[in-house]
């Protein structure tokens, strides 16, 4: 007896049952699918949110600095650090930080002066592509600021609008100059949305009067994503010369490190919910598939199918649909992820502005395509068509041929 | 000026006096308040025009600027930086509880917000919200003799004043000592909500000026670091001038 020769004509001969499995775990496939890459993706936001959007993989601060910062903890001679750690394979900028108050027409805030090297910052961080309005920093434009979306909101200004600042110079005396809105960054993390007010290292070393050299902070990005991370650090560990902290970003926040460490765990926990419900669906179809077709499988018997091949023709049939269903699914289910990837999912309207332990969630959901969320889904599928082919198969195979025929 | 003086030396207290008088039906709340008074009154005055010189020692910089300051009843002070040039003509008026400072290099005016009341006043150890606070402090606590007799071979008074459970202020407890024989302050201490010292102010150099013995130089220093302090130094002070309400108007901080 052909059994695959068999089980291709079964499946075709009952094509509407067929179709109605076939639909059903296709279905359950690209749902999965869509599901699972979508929640990488959001991960995967959120991560490159705090990454790449403002820590960086490393950071290198003046040993008390983070503890307790104030302006005079400067590393001191930053430039040549952070140049040799450009010569050793990475990217390096510089960053001068500052506080005080910045006042607009009608109101006023606590606000932080964030210094970056014009030249390397956007080597290191993505945060010049990711403005709501105007433009990022320029050399040409001193006095133009890029600030935090909630600050904005919070002064009331827009683009062009005035700002003056007040704060403390290194020296005890009075800082006060006037700023320019020049753009408006997108949602990033709590403290940069309240507070950030960025403008050139050069300018806020003026403003404030500090040394010519020397930086608060080094971020330090890898050119090669994969390289690992660990690893990085203790690279740039062996360049530093003077008593400074060399950290990555899953030390220096390991709170939120630890958030998408668990948020990993969640999907899974997720996709594990989502997966019952495939496999009951799944199951359900092999069931029907089966049982409704009792009575064949007595007369086959009759003629003298042995048991062995019953089931290996039940799980002839369940390959044949399964691999249908599986290539549609995964056409399906891809097609729509692509869709998420390119476009996104606008959650705005049910969670506006949603943030997790200080990091800004993207409103836009974005799903990311991989091998992984891919090939776990249709892996999945299959072990569960398998899963739930046993107990039917089994029936049909342990029956006594006069029951089955008489089966209604 | 008395304003300013009255921040600086802490006159919460004195202005608390009054308060006891309502607040406890005691028979040591009559002297109480009659010596807080005395004390307030050395400092108080319908309105006031004083010089000071501040000076701001801290780990990092010293720096020293004079300022003239005018005050009328509790809500309104203005005060204005003479020296150094860089900053002359930087002004900061408050009235109730607002307050703006023009800034001359700019040629703004700007109102500071709840949020900035906890930051520095022209980089001293004193905060925005002690100029705001001073004024209320009246309401704010309840205060009792917590010592009298001899300390450090002087004869002193010391009040404890606790603020009142219904008022909102930064501090746990003030305790004031003042001399038993003329009711010239000496120190008062500044204790968090936890009750451990934030700051210290120290009177000293007692003059005549306006017309009364009293101390001429406060000293502020903050407890986190004993080495660091502002001190502040009366050149000139009048009491019970006339002043025009105009002077504390928006329009006159940008004036000379």
């Amino acid at each position: 007896m052909n059994v695959a020769k068999l089980a291709a004509r079964n499946v075709y001969r009952n094509s509407h049952r067929s179709m109605v499995t076939i639909t059903a775990m296709a279905f359950a496939c690209a749902m999965m699918i869509v599901f699972s890459s979508l929640m990488d993706g959001v991960i995967a936001g959120s991560e490159r949110n705090v990454v790449t959007m403002n820590t960086g993989d490393i950071q290198i601060h003046q040993a008390a600095y983070r503890d307790d910062p104030d302006i005079y903890k400067l590393i001191q001679t930053s430039a040549p650090l952070s140049e040799a750690i450009r010569q050793a394979g990475f990217f390096a900028s510089e960053r001068l930080f500052a506080s005080g108050l910045m006042a607009s027409d009608d109101s006023s805030s606590g606000v932080q002066l964030r210094g970056v090297d014009l030249l390397f910052e956007s080597t290191v961080t993505e945060l010049y592509q990711h403005l709501m309005q105007g433009d990022w920093l320029d050399q040409t434009d001193e006095h133009g600021v890029v600030i935090g979306k909630k600050l904005a909101r919070l002064l009331d200004v827009t683009l062009g609008d005035e700002l003056i600042f007040v704060g403390q110079t290194a020296d005890g005396y009075m800082a006060n100059d006037r700023f320019f809105v020049r753009g408006i960054l997108k949602s990033i993390a709590a403290d940069i949305d309240n507070s950030a007010v960025f403008m050139s290292n050069t300018m806020l070393r003026e403003l404030i009067g500090l040394p010519e050299s020397g930086a608060h902070q080094i971020v330090i990005m890898r050119t090669d994503r994969k390289q690992d991370l660990a690893e990085a650090t203790d690279k740039v560990r062996t360049l530093v010369n003077q008593a400074v902290e060399v950290m990555n970003w899953r030390h220096l926040m390991p709170v939120i490190s630890r958030f998408l460490e668990t948020a990993q765990v969640q999907t899974l926990i997720m996709l594990f919910f989502t997966y019952i419900a495939v496999a009951s669906v799944v199951l359900n179809a092999m069931l029907m598939s089966v049982f409704e077709r009792i009575h064949e499988f007595g007369i086959m018997k009759a003629i003298g199918v042995s048991p062995w091949q019953v089931i290996r023709l039940v799980y002839a049939e369940t390959l044949v649909q399964t691999v249908i269903a599986s290539i549609a699914g995964l056409i399906l289910g891809s097609c729509v992820a692509w869709y998420l990837q390119l476009y996104g999912l606008d959650m705005s309207s049910l969670a506006g502005g949603m943030s997790f332990a200080g990091i800004a969630l993207d409103p836009v959901w974005h799903a990311e395509l991989s091998v992984k969320s891919l090939t776990m889904p249709i892996g999945f599928l299959f072990v569960m068509a398998a899963v739930a082919v046993i107990y039917p198969a089994a029936k049909v195979a342990l029956m006594r041929p006069l029951d089955a025929i008489h089966h209604q | 000026m008395n304003q300013l003086v009255k921040i600086l030396c802490g006159l919460f207290v004195l202005l608390a006096g009054p308060s006891c008088l309502y607040a406890n039906d005691h028979a040591d709340t009559q002297r109480v308040n009659a010596l807080l008074n005395q004390v307030d009154d050395l400092w108080r005055g319908e309105s006031s025009y004083a010089v000071t010189s501040m000076q701001v020692q801290t780990e990092h910089y010293t720096r020293t600027m004079r300022m003239e300051a005018w005050s009328k009843g509790k809500e309104k002070t203005l005060f204005k930086i003479i020296e150094p040039l860089r900053e002359k003509g930087t002004a900061t008026l408050k009235s109730g509880n607002h307050i703006y400072t023009y800034l001359p290099k700019t040629d703004r005016t700007i109102k500071l917000t709840t949020g900035m009341m906890m930051g520095a006043w022209m980089g001293s150890h004193l905060t925005n919200d002690d100029l705001v606070k001073e004024a209320r402090l009246e309401e704010d606590y309840d205060a009792t003799i917590s010592f009298e007799g001899e300390r450090d071979g002087q004869d002193v008074i010391e009040f404890t004043l606790i603020p009142k459970l219904d008022v909102a202020v930064v501090w746990g407890k003030l305790t004031l000592t003042i001399l038993a024989e003329s009711h010239i302050p000496l120190v008062e201490y500044y204790f968090d909500e936890d009750f451990v010292l934030a700051r210290t102010i120290r009177f000293s150099d007692v003059k005549s000026l306006g017309g009364r013995e009293r101390p001429t130089v406060l000293r502020v220093v903050p407890a986190d670091k004993p080495d660091e302090y502002t001190e502040f130094v009366y050149e000139q002070l009048e009491l019970n001038i006339a002043l025009s309400d105009r002077l504390f108007s928006l329009s006159s901080l940008k004036k000379r």
